[in-house]
């Protein structure tokens, strides 16, 4: 019912929004455009959301680490702990350290709302490698990493790994003991950068002998300037390729390979959007002010001859110091050469991973024998090879991150290290085959049964038809438009009309 | 959306601006083929008969008055909350800036403020479910494409009639592109052969953290000290424990033959590196019951008593032991560098 | 209003009460304000030592020997020269008795009350006296009291430690096994590196004078060493955690775990809320 009233207003608004897109398109001719923006359509499946939460602690990280950069001090210069003013932190008084690591103690201690900030960084950027991996995840498991997409599959990959780094710049800044040895253990590892480059690349990065006094203004300058650069331009390419080449969608009723379903960008996607976006900053700052978090002050300064039992890297670079744990102990020496033992684990496996990462989409195709193009999603159950192959990673992966906890794990369980790293030497060999061979399997018949993995079997609609005919349709399941839509979401695993007549589970 | 009985066997996306679709989703798959399998084949022309902008334009509360006002209600009340956990954010700043105070107001304002959003979304606003073409992105028009290959072939042709300078153009800026690099030459010194090289020399004593030079008697039987080469402090590779073993037997070869001080009443100090020959953090966890070194980085574990020799984990190689000897002051020096490589491996260190 | 009746009620006190207080005070301050602040802190007492030998004859010479001369069970060490720190540390700590020589000697409820533990003390104290040897192990430690001003960088008071003072020679000597907050970690051989969240004052400074297996032995140390390490231990009992939970002090690890259980896991599910689930 609209009353002649709201007509006129709706009127008003019309004709100031058009006023306003007028004088823009008068200078950019951008209505055009600005059409295709506001009826953007976006699948919005949940999986879908998750490279948004990345997105959205990215940003976050941005906002706080640009408020960081505003008290952190990058320098090596030593000082004396001894502050004349506010808080002093009794326990490092009188203490040699770095004018870095003095800066965050003052962040945490004298800075007001610095230490939320300081945690609320670190925190985002744990979720945000969390977000990164499981997105990861989802586009190879479903096959959306297919033609037209790989290129965008290329650029995630070199996105997650420059994350990475940058996550680990971070954590080296504040020159904290812990901090420091991660430096060390990096400062080895580069070492062994096959023949004399390893050697002149330390040289060069550390400006001589490790640690030096310019590594980590230099960390700033890669932490700050460096990196960002490179994951906002390279986000940047991410985003408008997928602007441009739209989303991939799950197979359902309605859907083709040159349709598109889902929420508008105006207004229903936006806000849905900017209320995840909301949510993710919730949920870091929760923990950003409830669980401490790198407490630095505690660690204290680092030195090269001190060290603290539970030396770890974040949990995100965990699988490549587990590798490095778990690597036998052998270094080969001959022809006047000698090829240094982290130089398997740290820089000829991790290379060999990412090149099979990289090249995926083409051994894909060989694989499958499938060079066109796709718009509609596999289910991982349809590709069991893919399927088995990105389950036998994520076990191999997540064996060694656990590797990089050895000690608090045998701690923990009271178990000698000895036999924790027996385990899983063994565990990174037999668990990626075993994990293939049960999700190969799995794939297989679930491809019989059609059943849901994990969720339960569903009970079905039974319809009775004017013609006095009885129908049971799968029910859908969770959504809150979905009991209107139960015929078509029936249709949802891809099937014809005509195999409606048989109770179908939902996917 | 209402479903009528006869709707169901012919499921069907209605469109919701009236503009009915003759041809639907599910019809336009042949018969038998499973639309997971519907891959393009870019010579077949693009089909135009998809379904354009069948847009819902119905939300949740549209035939609900009562509920779409509690439904408002609810998103204002989120905000309520982002509003108040705003003025608690600036309280929680003025008194004294607690950190879970200060963690309790941001998360509650962002929640409120997100959770209203979602809210509204779902509840109050259209456009959950639109169907609409995804155009003709992937693959452009023949007459297109051969356009733009002509534009591209103008420049090669250009250039494959002067071939010579177009192969010199490789060399020359691959020679130039090397030159490049010498501005990052400046970022270090040339790396030397002092890679494994420390400080300790002839005679040099060793002192610990604050300075003080050692006397044997200072370090009881199952002692362990850190110590570094006097004045040299602040060199990342000098690090070097000392350890008395006591009376345990101490693996003696040819090669550290005198290497150790003996200490009258039981007792014989040793000094190795402490930083270990896998990564290089300080591996010192002194484990005096089976007179083992580890490291607490990935584990490496030495036994002293052979010398400090791996015998688990990653480390390659047994941490150097450092000549010892007594001066005429009665305090511990060295006798000579590590004749050993200290830290971790590396290519050219052969 | 308040310093008026404070000093009105100064005043009114009786002189004895200050004079009293004082002494008090002194005495607390001499010997370091510890629990064995009001007595001597290894007994001589010829009763205590005679109770200490029935104790010890009851529960520990089945293993440690008659008089402390060992030798009965492989492992169990002679304690008589071990000193009143050692046996001390291992009573108080409930390390000692141990069922089996070859058990891992691990902080348990002390078998004992603190006045057996003072008579096995006295008992273990006279052993080298007893046995007529000459050699004694070292003496429980006085530690001194933290220092009243901190702030300032150097303090020349040999007389008190600072934490300062106490957490630079604990990252340089203790960290690397007992981790910087004192959580504790594993060594070689599946032996325990025990967390230092329960250790008292005393049983801090006590431990590296002992090096009690597998732990070395840190003798160099001055007793003003001892005290500032025995301050910083006790510190990280409850350490400054500005930010929140401290989740065990673990490190990387605890925190992965949180950032991607907790945090992760709660977006995963707004994510399901707000999308379809086709």
């Amino acid at each position: 019912m609209s009353t002649t009233r709201e007509r006129a207003s709706a009127r008003k608004r019309y004709s100031i929004g058009k006023s306003v897109l007028d004088t823009v398109d008068e200078r950019m001719g951008s209505s055009k455009f600005l059409t295709s923006v506001f009826d953007k359509i976006f699948p919005d499946h949940w999986s879908f959301m998750v490279g948004e939460i990345a997105m959205d602690s990215l940003i976050i990280l941005i906002a706080t680490g640009i408020y960081l950069t505003l008290f952190y001090v990058p320098s090596q210069t030593d000082v004396v702990y001894a502050p004349t003013s506010g808080h002093v932190y009794l326990p490092l008084v009188g203490q040699h350290m770095s004018e870095a690591y003095k800066s965050v103690i003052d962040i945490t201690f004298n800075v007001k709302f610095g230490l939320i900030m300081r945690q609320a960084h670190h925190w985002a950027a744990l979720i945000f490698l969390a977000a990164v991996i499981f997105h990861m995840c989802r586009i190879f498991f479903t096959g959306a990493f297919r033609k037209p997409r790989e290129v965008n599959w290329i650029i995630g990959l070199l996105l997650w790994q420059i994350v990475s780094l940058e996550g680990f710049t971070g954590y080296s800044l504040p020159d904290d003991l812990l901090s420091g040895t991660g430096i060390r253990v990096i400062y080895s590892i580069v070492q062994a950068i096959p023949f004399n480059i390893g050697s002149w690349l330390v040289y060069n990065l550390w400006g001589g002998r490790f640690p030096g006094t310019v590594f980590i203004p230099r960390l700033f300058v890669v932490h700050e300037f460096l990196f960002p650069l490179l994951i906002v331009g390279l986000l940047t390419a991410h985003l408008m390729i997928l602007w441009h080449q739209k989303h991939t969608d799950f197979p359902g009723p309605g859907k083709t390979e040159t349709n598109i379903r889902g929420s508008r960008i105006w207004p229903q996607y936006a806000l849905k959007a900017g209320g995840l976006m909301m949510m993710v900053s919730a949920a870091t700052f929760f923990l950003a002010g409830f669980v401490q978090i790198n407490p630095v002050w505690l660690y204290g300064p680092y030195t090269p001859f001190n060290v603290t039992a539970g030396s770890q890297p974040d949990w995100y670079l965990g699988w490549l110091d587990g590798f490095v744990r778990l690597w036998p102990h052998w270094e080969f020496r001959s022809f006047g050469v000698e090829i240094p033992n982290p130089f398997f684990p740290g820089l000829l496996f991790p290379g060999i991973i990412f090149g099979i990462m990289f090249a995926w989409p083409w051994i894909d195709k060989k694989i499958y024998n499938d060079y066109g193009s796709h718009n509609l999603l596999d289910r991982p159950r349809d590709k069991p090879f893919r399927t088995g192959f990105g389950v036998a990673a994520i076990i191999f992966f997540a064996i060694l991150t656990v590797g990089c906890g050895t000690d608090i794990l045998a701690n923990n369980l009271h178990i000698g290290f000895e036999r924790i790293y027996q385990y899983l030497q063994y565990g990174m060999i037999v668990g990626p085959v075993v994990g293939f061979t049960i999700a190969f399997r799995t794939c297989k018949a679930l491809q019989l049964t059609d059943a849901h993995p994990i969720q339960k079997p569903l009970g079905g609609v039974i319809y009775r038809t004017s013609t006095g005919a009885y129908h049971t349709v799968g029910e859908a399941h969770g959504e809150d438009h979905g009991a209107e839509h139960a015929p078509a979401e029936a249709a949802a695993d891809g099937r014809g009309a005509e195999e409606l007549h048989s109770p179908v589970g939902g996917d | 959306m209402t479903t009528t009985d006869d709707s169901l066997s012919q499921p069907q996306h209605e469109g919701h601006r009236g503009e009915e679709t003759d041809v639907t989703a599910a019809e336009r798959i042949p018969p038998g083929r499973n639309p997971r399998h519907f891959g393009i084949d870019p010579s077949e022309p693009w089909p135009d008969d998809v379904p354009m902008d069948q847009d819902d334009t119905h939300w949740r509360y549209e035939h609900d008055p009562k509920g779409a006002r509690r439904a408002e209600l609810r998103v204002a009340a989120c905000w309520t909350v982002t509003l108040l956990a705003s003025l608690g954010l600036a309280v929680v700043y003025i008194i004294d800036a607690n950190n879970q105070l200060a963690g309790l107001c941001w998360a509650l304002a962002f929640a409120g403020l997100g959770i209203g959003l979602i809210l509204w979304a779902r509840d109050l606003m259209p456009g959950h479910d639109v169907i609409a073409s995804r155009g003709h992105h992937d693959v452009s028009a023949v007459a297109d494409r051969v356009a733009a290959a002509e534009s591209l072939s103008r420049g090669v042709d250009a250039m494959a009639r002067r071939s010579f300078l177009t192969k010199l153009l490789l060399p020359v800026g691959a020679v130039f592109g090397l030159a490049t690099i010498f501005p990052l030459a400046s970022l270090g010194p040339r790396a030397k052969a002092d890679l494994t090289k420390t400080s300790w020399g002839k005679g040099t004593r060793a002192v610990t953290q604050d300075g003080t030079p050692i006397r044997p008697t200072d370090l009881p039987v199952d002692g362990i000290l850190t110590v570094f080469p006097e004045g040299h402090m602040d060199d990342a590779l000098s690090p070097t424990l000392l350890i008395n073993v006591g009376t345990d037997n101490f693996r003696m070869t040819k090669a550290n033959q005198g290497w150790n001080i003996p200490v009258s009443g039981g007792g014989n100090i040793v000094a190795f590196s402490k930083i270990c020959t896998h990564a290089g953090c300080p591996a010192s966890l002194y484990n005096v019951q089976s007179k083992q070194l580890v490291c607490p980085c990935h584990q490496s574990t030495f036994d002293v008593l052979l010398d400090c020799k791996p015998v688990f984990g990653p480390a390659p190689r047994s941490l150097p032991q450092l000549p010892l000897t007594v001066n005429s002051d009665g305090y511990i020096v060295s006798q000579s560098d590590y004749t050993q490589p200290v830290g971790p491996g590396f290519w050219s260190r052969g | 209003m308040t310093r008026i009746l404070r000093h009105r009620r100064l005043l009114a006190g009786p002189a004895a009460l200050l004079a009293l207080a004082f002494v008090a005070f002194s005495v607390l301050f001499l010997t370091g304000g510890s629990a064995h602040g009001q007595q001597a802190l290894v007994s001589t007492n010829p009763q205590d030592i005679a109770d200490g030998q029935a104790l010890y004859q009851a529960h520990c010479q089945s293993c440690h020997g008659y008089q402390g001369q060992g030798g009965v069970v492989k492992g169990a060490p002679a304690l008589i020269s071990v000193g009143a720190a050692a046996a001390d540390f291992y009573l108080s700590t409930g390390r000692m008795p141990l069922n089996a020589p070859n058990n891992e000697a691990l902080r348990h409820k002390p078998a004992f009350t603190q006045t057996e533990i003072r008579q096995l003390v006295a008992y273990v104290n006279a052993l080298p006296q007893i046995n007529g040897t000459n050699v004694s192990g070292p003496t429980i430690p006085t530690v001194q009291p933290l220092c009243s001003d901190q702030t300032t960088a150097t303090t020349t008071d040999q007389n008190c430690v600072t934490l300062g003072e106490g957490q630079a020679l604990y990252a340089l000597n203790c960290a690397e096994c007992h981790q910087a907050v004192g959580s504790g970690n594993i060594l070689s051989k599946g032996n325990t590196i025990p967390s230092l969240r329960a250790a008292t004052l005393v049983q801090a400074a006590e431990a590296p004078l002992i090096g009690p297996r597998p732990m070395p032995m840190f003798k160099e140390f001055t007793p003003h060493q001892l005290s500032a390490i025995a301050h910083y231990v006790q510190y990280l009992h409850k350490p400054d955690s500005p930010g929140g939970a401290g989740i065990s002090y673990m490190g990387p690890v605890a925190e992965g775990f949180f950032g991607i259980l907790i945090g992760f896991v709660v977006l995963w599910f707004a994510a399901r809320m707000i999308g379809t689930r086709g």
